[in-house]
């Protein structure tokens, strides 16, 4: 029992099931300020998404609306995991994911371009953005946060700009996929049907893959040998002569492609358009890290926790809007990463408890045995 | 009657997990007297100074100040009772002005705001009547080491402190500012301040101090009169004469030149000087070579030259012929060099890693464990770890799946010498290998750097421990102050002949 | 030409108070990525107590409840950074970005709360506040004159004052620059961290409230600030941590954000056409430029972001 809660999986698992509790409970607590009647209702709402509905069709059919979002946030979630196994903390994966939704959208609207070129179109300009993060940390030590808070205004200024000329005439959101460029839809592969909703793509399993692929990169890679090792002790990786600049630098446009392809996964299913008045970074990269970290650091983990949050997310708007907003998801969500800056300090504190109670049992026998050689 | 005694410490014993830092250790400070203490890395008088400032509690034992029992639990228990330090590393803020740093934490004010008039009023009154030349305007990054030092000094009198203590001050200073501080030492006292000073530095604790105290191992030694002793006798009480063990060695056969070093500098992290001053030294295959010297005498800095870790300031290094001065570390590596480093925890391991991640550190890109497509081979990796956890017996809980972090101390280091050794190198780099390990692990680690001469490869061992530079090289160099002062031969040498050297107190000229 | 005046200074009005804040927060050792988050919570404080203010109440305790609950905000919310981060010794990069995207869902969530209570079928995030603005704004001529100009000004120069006329300042800089050494004269580190957090709390929240007193008479809480807390960093880092030069550094970004709201109405650069959206993105491209210049040399507290152990000396 003691091995298995040392176990640092294990401990982030519990780490992350304390902070999701902690997130629902506070949720749950202002809820109640707001309106003490309703709150019990309102996160079960929140919680059980699809589920709320009786209609099996139709539970599938939002299950399915839920995974064509999961996609993008398991992306998203991946960039800032990526960059973060090397000590980076990639904030600027949402300018990244904006910039994959431009170049999928215009690529696809203006030259014609099939799924896959748009797709790839998308990785291209995630990463040249991410790129500019690591020249700037590794040779002009520049803050990568900041930089990146930065970049994701241009980038969500540079979209607005370059999406106005694929507009639809009437309104402010870009033209649909759909009548326009029906050749850039990302296939389905049968999954519609399935689901019996036309927006759920290939985009959904190869979101999946790619979260394989970024673990076998981190666990199975001389590449991912020196990333991991450089983000746990940059000495002992300069000490074994690993390239620390050259590293940040295809760290994070690796970083920034991944968020790219999050882009091109939700806007080429033409589930919406882009608004080109946009005046706020979609929170899709900021959910990310949200993801990230509630997923333990862990790739494998980022898919479960992206669900999570994506599922509570859909479901915000099952609240009774009588009462509450669907916003109280997203106020989740935050709580929930605000905790998660707790989860060393939780370990800590789990590894000392672990320790000092097998401190005492071992005392508690070492008394026993003394008393039991008296008897003799 | 007035208590003769400034303060003392009766019969202090401090005790951690596993040693004994402090066993019964007494030692008594006269008011108005200069006294030394003096000690080896790792004799206990960074743990008798903790538990003078309430750092540590002692298990046994009294201090008093001026004959009464006092408590001191925390480091302002000790303020108030007048005891100041100038810490080894100064504790000054580097943006701040002089003034400012000496005024920190007392800072006299009118509704609130500071009246830095009076304060400087005060400081530059201190600084006429002791001699401590400072300008109080200048920012600390900005001075020198003595005048950073005098700050420190300020510092202590501004506070009206009684007792000084003084943390090896004249590891940093050159030879002006060293005979500077002592005459400010003399001064101090003559005053009528008690001043304790820590030093290794034979001459200066003759020229300065009135009593000496030594300590070793833990140890009290004694205290003697300086007037009535000799350098030679306090260089006995300091390393003792008691020898531990005695390596094995084959007949030397000595090779061609492995490493040349051709007077490198390397610019020193915490002071102006060069921490390097241009050292000439060479190494040949079949020979252990062993840089001798006290802790802080550009020894770190030395190796962080020859392995790439800093850049050399000037001068150059050959490696078996081929000219490695801008070499990356990768190469160094890569062209035959070994390095075990002086930090383990810093350099030598990723403690997240497991320990087979850790054995392949320096090799992890070779095609035995990387495949063209660049993913690790983990058969090989595994077989590979368990080899090396064998043959070097690397002792853990889980073999070659052990995070490196659950290992002991003793084991860490040997995983890091196994790693290094194996590599098959032509020279060996190993700094303080043995620190902190149990005899059993230190015998074990002076075989294999014995292994390795006897195999032909060139070893540059880097020691603070006199046993270990008497025992195990065939030539040691001396370091003092970033220089080589001198070459002995550990077969006709003498360990207080060494610790004269080690002191500054002896050179001689070194052939390159 | 005015209107451009106009909108520079209440912009660099702005972005001085919040880089302040920043900058007590940095100068204490932590870094405040947070301050967007406390720029909402201040706001939303703000706005509140002016909606709920009747109509007719003196224009000078409008402005001076209005402030005060947008410092209580603020400061109550900085207290979160400051407990997880001095306390906890939590990653204050993770905590900063919570802070940021809590304080836009907390805000979103609460005015839709109250809307709605007080009229089910407003749904809105929306606060108005047309009248109690007034009391913030005078007229010369055509110019828009705000008090927090005014403001902006007094706060640079006590910030001034405190950091380096007063002992608290002394101490501040210490615990940012050598806790050690701090540590080792007897100052409580932890004590004067809170303090540096808990007054970037104070003016993040001033911030905030100016924000969005800043040309419009209601704020839609959904949509946050915009980027300005980090902006206000960035100008901070420009201004090099010393309150002068960020005021002029403050100066030269509120110019360029000020660009985006009236360059159609300057007729040189009405005529180049160039699309809005160039200059809303100007302020983020000078930044970006600016940090690429001058953060190899950059002055910062040499202490920040690293949390401050007593055990470990």
């Amino acid at each position: 029992m003691k091995k298995f809660l040392k176990n640092d999986a294990v401990q982030s698992l519990i780490a992350s099931l304390l902070c999701i509790l902690m997130g629902l409970l506070i949720g749950y607590i202002v809820l109640l300020f707001i309106n003490s009647a309703g709150a019990g209702n309102a996160i079960l709402d929140v919680l059980k998404n699809f589920m709320k509905t009786s209609n099996p069709e139709r539970r599938v059919r939002l299950l399915g609306a839920t995974l064509v979002r999961t996609a993008p946030l398991l992306m998203c979630g991946l960039s800032v995991l990526f960059a973060y196994k090397v000590g980076l903390f990639n904030i600027g994966t949402a300018g990244q994911y904006v910039a994959g939704v431009c170049a999928s959208l215009y690529a696809a609207l203006a030259w014609g371009w099939g799924w896959l070129p748009c797709m790839l179109f998308a990785i291209v300009s995630g990463a040249v953005l991410g790129a500019i993060v690591g020249f700037l940390k590794a040779y002009r030590n520049v803050n990568e946060v900041i930089s990146g808070i930065m970049l994701n205004w241009i980038a969500l200024y540079t979209s607005n700009m370059i999406l106005t000329l694929q507009k639809q005439e009437a309104s402010h959101y870009t033209l649909k996929l759909k009548e326009n460029a029906p050749q850039a839809i990302l296939p389905s592969l049968g999954l519609d049907k399935l689901f019996n909703y036309d927006k759920v793509s290939i985009a959904i399993p190869l979101a999946i893959l790619l979260a394989v692929a970024v673990y076998i990169v981190l666990n199975r890679t001389k590449f991912g040998y020196e990333l991991r090792a450089t983000g746990n002790n940059k000495n002992a990786a300069k000490y074994a002569g690993m390239a620390e600049k050259r590293n940040i630098i295809l760290t994070l446009i690796i970083s920034g492609g991944l968020a790219g392809i999050g882009g091109a996964m939700l806007y080429l299913t033409d589930i919406e358009q882009w608004s080109v008045t946009a005046t706020s970074v979609p929170g899709m990269g900021f959910n990310g890290i949200a993801a990230t970290f509630l997923g333990g650091l862990n790739p494998i983990g980022t898919i479960f926790s992206s669900f999570f949050i994506q599922h509570i997310t859909d479901g915000g708007p099952n609240v009774d809007t009588n009462l509450y907003c669907a916003q109280i998801s997203d106020l989740i969500t935050a709580i929930i990463i605000y905790l998660c800056g707790f989860v060393l300090f939780l370990k800590t504190a789990m590894n000392r408890a672990i320790d000092r109670s097998a401190e005492r049992k071992a005392q508690k026998e070492k008394a026993l045995a003394a008393e039991k050689g008296g008897e003799k | 009657m007035e208590a003769p005694y400034a303060i003392e410490m009766l019969h202090i014993t401090k005790r951690f997990p596993g040693i004994i830092a402090n066993d019964d250790i007494t030692l008594q400070l006269k008011k108005g007297e200069i006294h030394a203490l003096l000690g080896e890395n790792g004799a206990g008088k960074s743990t008798l100074m903790s538990v003078l400032f309430g750092l540590y509690q002692a298990e046994e034992g009294v201090i008093k100040k001026d004959g009464k029992e006092v408590q001191i639990r925390n480091p302002n228990d000790a303020n108030d009772l007048g005891i100041g330090m100038v810490h080894q590393h100064f504790k000054l803020v580097e943006c701040f002005s002089v003034l400012d740093n000496i005024i920190l934490g007392i800072e006299p004010t009118k509704n609130g705001f500071l009246q830095k008039k009076e304060a400087r009023e005060k400081v530059m009154a201190l600084s006429e009547k002791y001699g401590l030349a400072v300008n109080p305007d200048a920012l600390i990054e900005d001075i020198t080491v003595g005048m950073q030092q005098r700050t420190e000094i300020l510092k202590m009198l501004y506070r009206d402190n009684e007792i000084l203590i003084f943390d090896e001050p004249t590891a940093v200073l050159t030879p002006q500012e060293i005979e500077e501080l002592m005459q400010i030492m003399r001064n101090l006292a003559a005053e009528g301040k008690s001043i304790l000073f820590i030093s290794h530095k034979l001459a200066e604790i003759m020229a300065v101090a009135d009593r000496c105290s030594v300590l070793r191992k833990g140890k009290y030694i004694g205290t003697v009169e300086t007037k009535n002793t000799t350098m030679e006798q306090l260089s006995a009480m300091m390393v003792g004469r008691n020898v531990n063990f005695h390596v094995e060695k084959k007949p030397q056969h000595l090779g061609e030149v492995i490493l040349d070093v051709d007077n490198i500098s390397v610019a020193s992290k915490v002071h102006k000087k060069d921490a390097v001053k241009n050292v000439s030294f060479k190494v040949r295959a079949g020979e252990i070579v062993c840089i001798a010297g006290i802790d802080g005498n550009g020894q770190t800095e030395l190796v962080y030259g020859l392995s790439g870790l800093e850049p050399l300031k000037s001068g150059h290094i050959t490696l078996k012929g081929q000219d490695i001065t801008n070499a990356s570390i990768r190469k160094r590596s890569t062209s035959g060099m070994s390095h075990i480093p002086e930090d383990r925890h810093k350099h030598g391991l990723v403690l997240d890693y497991p320990l087979e991640y850790n054995l392949i550190l320096q090799r992890y890109f070779e095609p035995e464990f990387t495949d063209k497509a660049g993913f690790l081979k983990r058969g090989p990796i595994r077989s590979y770890a368990d080899r090396l956890i064998e043959q070097y017996d690397v002792r853990s809980g889980q073999g070659a799946v052990t995070p490196a972090r659950s290992m002991s101390g003793g084991n860490q280091q040997k995983a890091i010498i196994a790693r290094e050794i194996d590599k098959d190198p032509d020279l060996l780099i190993a700094v303080q290998p043995t620190r902190g390990l149990d005899v059993g692990a230190i015998e074990y680690i002076h075989k294999q750097l014995v292994a390795q001469r006897d195999a032909g490869k060139a070893v540059l061992l880097v020691s603070l421990e006199l046993d270990e530079v008497m025992d195990v090289p065939d030539r040691i160099l001396v370091m003092y102050e970033g220089e080589i002062v001198g070459e002995l031969d550990p077969k006709t040498t003498t360990q207080e002949e060494l610790g004269l050297y080690m002191a500054g107190a002896k050179r001689n000229e070194v052939k390159a | 030409m005015l209107l451009l005046l106009q909108y520079t200074l209440i912009f660099a009005s702005i972005l001085t108070l919040v880089a302040l804040g920043g900058c007590f927060s940095e100068h204490s050792g932590v870094i405040n990525l947070g301050l967007e988050g406390i720029m909402v919570i201040g706001a939303l404080g703000g706005a509140l107590m002016m909606r709920n203010m009747p109509a007719g109440s003196p224009a000078f305790v409008i402005v001076l409840l209005t402030l005060l609950a947008a410092v209580v905000f603020g400061m109550a919310y900085s207290s979160l950074l400051a407990v997880a981060c001095i306390n906890f010794k939590a990653d204050q990069t993770i905590v900063g970005t919570a802070l940021n995207m809590l304080g836009t869902a907390a805000a979103t969530v609460l005015v839709k709360a109250i809307n709605t209570a007080a009229d089910p079928n407003n749904h809105s995030a929306t606060i108005e506040y047309v009248e109690q603005k007034k009391a913030f704004i005078h007229y010369f001529g055509s110019f828009e004159f705000n008090w927090f100009m005014v403001i902006a000004v007094v706060i640079l120069v006590l910030a001034w004052m405190t950091l380096y006329k007063t002992k608290f300042g002394l101490r501040l800089m210490a615990c940012g620059e050598h806790p050690q050494a701090a540590d080792s004269v007897g100052i409580n580190v932890y004590k004067m961290r809170w303090s540096g957090v808990l007054i970037s709390g104070l003016l993040g929240g001033l911030g905030g409230i100016c924000y969005i007193l800043a040309g419009v008479s209601q704020w839609q809480f959904e949509y946050g600030v915009a980027g300005f807390g980090f902006l206000a960093l960035a100008v901070m880092i420009f201004g090099q941590w010393k309150p002068w030069r960020i005021a002029l550094a403050a100066l030269l970004f509120g110019l360029f954000r000020a660009l985006s709201n009236v360059y159609f109405g300057i007729g040189f650069l009405a005529a180049l056409n160039i699309p809005g959206t160039v200059y809303n993105m100007m302020p983020y491209i000078v930044s970006l430029i600016v940090l690429a210049l001058t953060s190899k040399k950059s002055r910062a507290p040499k202490a920040e972001g690293i949390p401050y152990d007593k055990g470990m000396r």
